[in-house]
Formats: C-alpha cells, sequence, structure tokens
C-alpha cells in the first residue's frame, strides 16, 4: 500500500485505507446476505462516505433487481434470521408485491430505525439505473469489497439528477479525491445515459 | 476569497489517511446518538412503535 494516499487502484478494485467503521459494518453485514441471492449496487452517499466524506447519513441506498417471489423470499428469511427487520413487514409474502411495483424498502438491524438500507427495485425503463447496476466498480475497505457506480457516472447523477446541496458536495469531494484516475471520456461517454435518467 | 471546505477537506485527505479517524469518529459518533435516542424512544413493541414512528415522519 503506497504510504501517505488515501486510496489505491489495484486490478481495478479502488481500495481504500482506512479502518471499517460501524457504518461500514453495518452494510457489510447486509451485503454479505444480498450478495449471496442477488445482484446489487450501492449508490449515492454511502459511496461518499466510504470515501472520505466528512458527513453521516440514516439510509445507504442499494439498487437491486425486481427478482421474483421465491428468490425474494429465499433473501427476505435470510436477512431476518441475520437479524435485520423489515419497515415495510414481517413476512415476505406480505413485502414481495413492493418489490413487484418497484417500491423501495427498508431494512434495519434489531431494534434499530437508523441507519437503514433502502433496496430500490430496478426496471430497464430507467436507462440510467439499469447502465450503472450493468456496470459495477469494486470498491474495498479492509475486507469488506462492495459494488458502487463508476466514479464519474456517481458524480455525473448527483450533479445533474440530484443536485441537492448535499449531492454537489459530495460530488465535489468525489471529483477532489479521486482526481488522478477521473476520465475524462468516460465523463463524455457517461453524461447522455445520466441525462436519460427516467426516460 | 472564500474557501471551499469541502475541497480544502478533501485535497488534505487525499494525501493523509490519518484524517479518515476523524472521519471514523463523526460517523460513529452520529450512530451511537441515534441509537441511544430510538432505544429510549419506544417501548417493548418496537417495531409496532417504529413504524408509527416512520409513518409520522413520511419514511413509511
Amino acid at each position: 500500500m503506497p504510504m501517505g494516499k488515501a486510496y489505491s487502484l489495484e486490478k481495478d478494485v479502488l481500495v481504500i485505507h482506512r479502518e471499517l467503521t460501524q457504518l461500514d459494518l453495518f452494510v457489510r453485514d447486509f451485503v454479505e446476505v444480498l450478495r449471496k441471492h442477488i445482484a446489487y449496487l450501492i449508490v449515492s452517499g454511502f459511496v461518499s462516505i466510504a470515501a472520505g466524506r466528512s458527513r453521516g447519513t440514516e439510509d445507504v441506498d442499494v439498487l437491486i433487481p425486481a427478482v421474483d417471489s421465491a428468490t425474494f423470499t429465499l433473501l427476505f428469511e435470510e436477512l431476518s434470521g441475520r437479524g435485520f427487520w423489515c419497515y415495510q413487514g414481517d413476512t415476505a409474502k406480505g413485502v414481495y408485491p413492493y418489490i413487484q411495483e418497484f417500491a423501495h424498502i427498508r431494512f434495519a438491524r434489531a431494534n434499530q430505525v437508523f441507519p437503514n438500507v433502502e433496496c430500490i427495485p430496478i426496471t430497464s425503463e430507467k436507462k440510467a439505473q439499469y447502465f450503472e447496476f450493468r456496470h459495477p466498480q469494486k470498491m474495498r475497505i479492509k475486507d469488506f469489497e462492495f459494488n458502487i457506480p463508476p466514479l464519474e457516472f456517481e458524480i455525473l447523477y448527483k450533479e445533474i439528477i440530484l443536485g441537492g446541496e448535499k449531492d454537489l458536495a459530495d460530488a465535489k469531494h468525489l471529483r477532489t479525491v479521486f482526481s488522478d484516475i477521473l476520465k475524462r471520456e468516460r465523463f463524455k461517454e457517461f453524461e447522455p445515459v445520466v441525462r436519460s435518467h427516467g426516460h | 476569497m472564500a474557501i471551499d471546505y469541502v475541497v480544502y477537506y478533501a485535497e488534505k485527505l487525499k494525501r493523509n489517511p490519518d484524517i479518515f479517524v476523524q472521519q471514523k469518529e463523526l460517523i460513529e459518533s452520529q450512530m451511537q446518538s441515534s441509537a441511544a435516542f430510538f432505544s429510549g424512544l419506544f417501548g417493548k413493541d418496537f417495531k409496532a412503535e417504529a413504524r408509527a414512528y416512520l409513518r409520522e415522519v413520511g419514511l413509511l
């Protein structure tokens, strides 16, 4: 590991040189279950925080496919067995209609409300989300490796689609921290995709 | 010219990963405060009371 640098790129994995926080451990425990059943992509605030942005968060946004009922049931039951509860209901059967309707569902640890993981079912009709979901970038902190969007995509999404004060600051943080590896041609490639959001 | 603190912090962090220690303290302090607040707010039927609260704040 190079001394005095916040990150390195090791075989296309973005390695962040820091210790795991309690927030990372919460997300890691959730993702360990999730990845056994379905593909996923962690997006938005957690990406910036994982890269050192100095702010807290209550929600960790995760894109998931709109899975079939049997897969969802296995996932839901394992999450429940691993100490997570779902805001929307206590049974897979009761919560699955949310997935069918592409509504968001949230999970927190037992006896806690925040932080929560907000699972966002995606559809191919949402072109931008569908694109980033199919082009994951690996990020690693210690033994926790997870999928995020390409950095240039994440930055543009925050700047163009989200655009709130917090999002713009997150984007600025990512642009500054990763200025050595961000690629202008990828910004050009991704911008029209990001602008197709919701189309 | 005013300092852009987001950029200032990110530039410092980029070259000095020791700053991650402060970030960890901030994040964990927030999580501990939140856990303490909600454990005191809800009684024995945590999920039912939490869901009522979440409906009130528009998260459910």
